[in-house]
């Protein structure tokens, strides 16, 4: 950069290296203010989520003037002075703005095993205050680097600003996009640093072209690390296969993202026997991002004793629940309150009252859960009111920044003209019911999940109606939250269900004051009932293993739902909606199986048009097309790196067609010489006259012959001109040399 | 010079081969004298057969003195040598008509100036005026006093010397009379083994004592006519001009078109010494950077000269 000096005047002696005519140096700030770009969209996306992203604005705009300012006119020692200022600054200020109560908690144990944690993968939308967090760390790194960059500084600068991107990298903040675009900013950085300082002789730029080439093909297409599980990283492109609806849900993940097309797994999960029927919850979520959810606040070791219950009456439900496959969930039915078993010392409290294992249950490892289920009526819940505690109102009535007004507009008018919060929720419940049609194939919406199922989609899965439910309801003051779990699974006599991986289901809570977390499940029951027997039945006539216990698939049994069995006590939900039940075995209509499991990749949209019309065809995807853009740009770099072209040039000089002018044809075998001694030896450079070239190059052994043609071209083209004769002379003389250094036209021609 | 060249006897004209005979010939000669510098030698050969003058620039005591002498006795030509001093008038370096009392009429004298190679030594001691003088003759080929114009004779090449060691004491020549001078030279120091042989051969006699000519000034007359048909192809002369453009575009003031005019009678002169008709871009860039670097300003000297090859780097040669 030249407004740094340091680099500039460290070699070359004010000449400024260009890439297509900019100065690298100028070019190589600018990917290092990309890289910088990636970090701040990053921390941006999370002040989106948790708020404060106006603020975050101003200050990530305000960060990069003073490093603006301060890279013209302050020395290296003073500005890391006062980066290092900067960055303890917001961090003292994050440790202010924590509640009283986590500061209570705040010892050095703590907060090493919080980093480790943030380290390992915590998402930063998991901490308390992540709003204050976010713009806590913002100002240090960003002004360290953007300090250095302009001062031309430019491999520390990268280092800075990736190791910024990478802690998010680390805490699964920073999308694989945005990652890859700040990756290979700083790599471009760098090498056009290395230009700016070296110059870009020997092909640097042809170099550079194919690494950042490599790194977008291969991101792009080679999956390496699987996908941790409960936000599978699918290409959208369709590479990897459709998860299941299981691992896109239920998992013991802190984070879900919603993702396209997914499939149902119909092996068999655990078995468990129940007093009275209901939807074995797995974790709840309440921070919602845009595109998937988050669980905010650390677990805490359960204790033994006694959890607390609902707010409002419960009734005691017992479970046993015997794992068929090793579970990283601990399935039960809200609200979880004692739990017995070999698990029992190894399990943990979620901030919402969920349960979870700190490790696997084995299969066979059975465990015993006690749940005090809410107990009220319609009525009871119409009458409560709306002063929410403070806690539950920060909590679960928070929407991103980016919420949009149409979105808040359509929740107004769907519940609008509802006076109770239960009112409320089930206008929105009904609304989504007949208004949108279930299907597992869906495209993954780029922007706000809620906002596209609202306006742009027809159809979706449960993810798509509970989110979109909560954010509703939320818009409209009504706190809620997003649910995952099983629902209740095949009944195999008395008290006792087979759960399946196609039973996983998400749903939604509603805040009740004084009655508590109350389940609603805006998604249509008949038609995932219909799509999860399909998939049965289709896999038990492939002959697929795990997916019957010894009691299933006998005629009698019924895929029992609790909302049929409950309804009066239970589920608000009123109508027949859930009551469609469906023998195990029978072949109701719907898509065939292959479409169900999304064996067609996502991305190839042609067959999409049964599956309820108004999907939008999908793009023959941009970034198949981008990415094959991008190989194209590395190959054609790499060409110019292995010189081919030059090859073919060279490989055209092997022969030469007589002309009438002897000039031009000493002229043009001069050419094809000076091309071959270019191979062999090295360019004429641009100030050397043909006779000091070859005279040089006769030193390496350049005979007798070829000097003479040299002297050819001279006279041709400074002096009194060449015989036809000389021309020939100089043609076979050229026709030697070439051919000497072409084996196969050699061959040809002797 | 037009009339000597519409006079010259095209049938006799020498080939360029006897041209470079020539110079063969005075060099060697020259160099039964001189030890070493044996490329300033052609340089003023050079010079002497493209009708330039010369420049040299060095400490006293290197041996202009000799080699200027020595130039003179191998052409039969007469040597004149003016040692420039704060007096000097300008009459004397062109002479003077003095009464003669025997024919009651004024004769000319002739000043130093009237001989075939005349050295100026240290010109930047004298005062302008008399440095213009001697420049007028060097461009007019002719002294005019009183109304009276005499020619110089032909050949006519002038050797200054400017002393760089006492720069306070010296009226540095202007740029415009710099440009007078088709080539700058330094000789410099010969080294460890020229020198043991240097005092080898003045132990004795001076050989220039002894120093006979290999050539008459009208040789060299006829060398100058056939030079001046040496060809200069199209590409070459584009070659000069961007030479000269790129100069212009780097300094503060690049070549003036006289110095490219310079630079091509060099190369002519250079391209037959080589026993040929036509002027290559190798002999362009062998003589581009003593005839241009002192004509081109810049913050130093040196930079002039950084100028020059870095034109000759960057221009591409067609």
């Amino acid at each position: 950069m030249t407004v740094a000096g340091e680099s500039a005047s460290a070699d070359s002696a004010g000449s400024t290296n260009t890439v297509f005519g900019v100065p690298a140096g100028l070019l190589a700030a600018a990917a290092s203010l990309v890289l910088i770009g990636a970090f701040l969209a990053v921390v941006y996306d999370i002040t989106n989520v948790v708020g404060r992203r106006d603020q975050f604005v101003l200050l990530a705009a305000g960060t990069l003037a003073l490093a603006t300012v301060v890279g013209w006119t302050l020395r290296p020692r003073y500005a890391l002075g006062l980066a290092v200022l900067i960055a303890g600054g917001g961090f003292a200020a994050y440790f202010l703005a924590l509640p009283e109560s986590q500061v209570a908690l705040l010892s050095p144990e703590r907060l090493l095993a919080d980093t480790f944690a943030l380290l390992s993968g915590l998402s930063a939308l998991r901490l308390l205050s992540a709003d204050v967090w976010a713009l806590a760390v913002t100002p240090g790194p960003v002004f360290l680097a953007w300090y250095l960059a302009v001062r031309g500084r430019i491999a520390p600068a990268v280092a800075v600003a990736g190791g910024g991107l990478g802690l998010f990298v680390l805490t699964t903040d920073a999308s694989g996009t945005l990652t890859l675009l700040g990756v290979g900013a700083g790599m471009a950085a760098v090498g056009l640093d290395g230009i700016d300082r070296f110059g870009s002789a020997g092909g640097q730029l042809d170099v550079l072209t194919v690494v950042l080439a490599a790194m977008v093909v291969l991101s792009a297409t080679v999956t390496v690390l699987p996908g941790a599980g409960g936000s599978p990283v699918i290409a959208d492109g369709g590479v990897a296969e459709q998860p299941t609806v299981e691992a896109s849900l239920v998992s013991a993940d802190d984070r879900i993202s919603v993702v396209g097309s997914i499939s149902l797994s119909p092996q068999v999960r655990f078995e468990v026997q129940s007093t009275s029927p209901d939807y074995w919850q797995t974790a709840t979520f309440d921070r919602y991002t845009g595109d998937g959810w988050v669980r905010t606040g650390d677990t805490r070791d359960y204790e033994g004793g006694r959890l607390a219950g609902p707010e409002g009456p419960s009734r005691l439900v017992r479970q046993t629940v015997t794992p068929a496959t090793p579970l990283d969930s601990m399935p039960a039915a809200w609200r979880p309150v004692a739990v017995s078993g070999d698990i029992e010392n190894e399990t943990l409290v979620t901030q919402q009252g969920n349960l979870r294992p700190d490790r696997a249950v084995e299969i066979g490892e059975t465990y015993n859960v006690t749940s005090a289920v809410p107990q009220y009526t319609a009525a009871s819940l119409r009458r409560t009111g709306t002063d929410y505690p403070d806690e539950i109102r920060e909590r679960y009535l928070a929407l991103p920044d980016s919420t949009s007004d149409r979105v808040r507009d359509r929740a107004a008018e769907i519940a609008g003209d509802a006076e109770t919060p239960y009112d409320k929720a089930v206008a929105v419940e009904e609304w989504l019911e007949a208004n949108k049609e279930y299907s597992l194939r869906v495209s993954r919406p780029d922007g706000d999940i809620a906002e596209s199922f609202l306006f742009e989609m027809d159809a979706g899965y449960c993810t798509y109606y509970a989110s979109t439910m909560v954010v509703l309801l939320r818009s409209e003051g009504v706190p809620a939250r997003f649910v995952t779990g099983y629902t209740t699974g095949e009944r195999v006599g008395g008290d006792r269900y087979v759960v399946r991986g196609l039973d996983s289901h998400a749903w939604v809570e509603v805040y009740f004051e004084d009655t508590g977390w109350v389940r609603f499940d805006p998604t249509p029951a008949g038609p995932r009932q219909d799509a999860e027997s399909t998939t049965l039945s289709d896999a038990r006539d492939e002959g697929q293993t795990g997916v019957d216990t010894n009691e299933t698939n006998v005629e009698s049994n019924e895929t029992e739902q609790p909302t049929t069995t409950a309804t009066d006590t239970e589920t608000p939900t009123e109508d027949g909606n859930e009551t469609n039940v469906t023998p195990a075995g029978g072949s109701p209509p719907g898509p065939s199986i292959d479409e169900r499991l999304g064996v067609t990749p996502t991305g190839d949209g042609a067959v999409d048009d049964d599956e309820g019309g108004g999907l939008v065809p999908e793009m023959p995807s941009r970034e198949t097309i981008l990415v094959g853009l991008v190989g194209l740009l590395g190959v054609v770099a790499g060409v110019r790196r292995t010189r081919l072209p030059a090859h073919l040039r060279f490989a055209t000089a092997a022969y030469q067609r007589r002309t009438d002018s002897p000039a031009d044809d000493v002229f043009r075998a001069y050419d094809r010489l000076e091309l071959a001694l270019e191979r062999e030896y090295r360019p004429r450079r641009p100030g050397e006259t043909v006779r000091s070239y070859l005279d040089s190059l006769s030193r390496v052994g350049v005979d007798e012959r070829t000097r003479q043609v040299g002297r050819l071209y001279e006279r041709a083209k400074y002096g009194d001109g060449v015989t036809r004769a000389d021309a020939d002379e100089a043609v076979a003389a050229a026709n030697a040399v070439v051919r000497a250094r072409l084996p196969l036209v050699r061959r040809w021609t002797d | 010079m037009t009339d000597a060249h519409a006079d010259a006897d095209f049938d006799s004209a020498p080939s360029v081969e006897a041209v470079s005979d020539l110079a063969t010939r005075i060099s060697e000669n020259v160099e039964r004298v001189i030890v070493g510098h044996h490329d300033a030698i052609e340089d003023i050969i050079v010079a002497l057969f493209a009708r330039g003058h010369l420049l040299l620039e060095d400490v006293p005591g290197v041996g202009k003195t000799m080699l200027a002498r020595a130039i003179a006795t191998s052409i039969e030509g007469s040597f004149e040598r003016i040692q420039f001093t704060p007096d000097l008038l300008p009459s004397d370096v062109t002479g003077v008509n003095v009464f003669n009392q025997q024919t009651s009429e004024f004769e000319f004298r002739e000043g130093p100036v009237f001989g075939n190679v005349v050295l100026g030594d240290e010109i930047n001691r004298a005062p302008p005026k008399t440095q213009a003088a001697l420049l007028e003759v060097m461009e007019e080929l002719q002294v005019t006093v009183d109304g009276v114009t005499r020619r110089v004779p032909d050949p006519f090449t002038v050797i200054a010397t400017q002393n760089d060691v006492e720069p306070d004491r010296t009226y540095d020549l202007p740029l415009a009379e710099l440009d007078r001078f088709m080539k700058k030279i330094h000789l410099g120091y010969p080294n460890e083994a020229e020198e043991t042989e240097l005092l080898g051969r003045v132990s004795g006699h001076h050989p220039i004592e002894s120093l006979e000519p290999v050539a008459s000034a009208g040789d060299v007359r006829d060398a100058r006519e056939r030079i001046l048909d040496v060809t200069v192809s199209e590409p070459v002369r584009r070659y000069v001009s961007r030479l000269a453009a790129d100069t212009r575009a780097r300094a503060d003031l690049g070549v003036s078109p006289r110095g490219s005019i310079a630079l091509v009678r060099a190369a002519q002169a250079r391209a037959a010494l080589d026993a040929r008709d036509y002027v290559v871009p190798d002999d362009v860039q062998r003589e581009v950077r003593s005839v241009w670097a002192h004509r081109i300003r810049t913050t130093d000297e040196r930079a002039g000269r950084d100028v020059v090859e870095r034109a000759i780097d960057t221009v591409a040669v067609e």
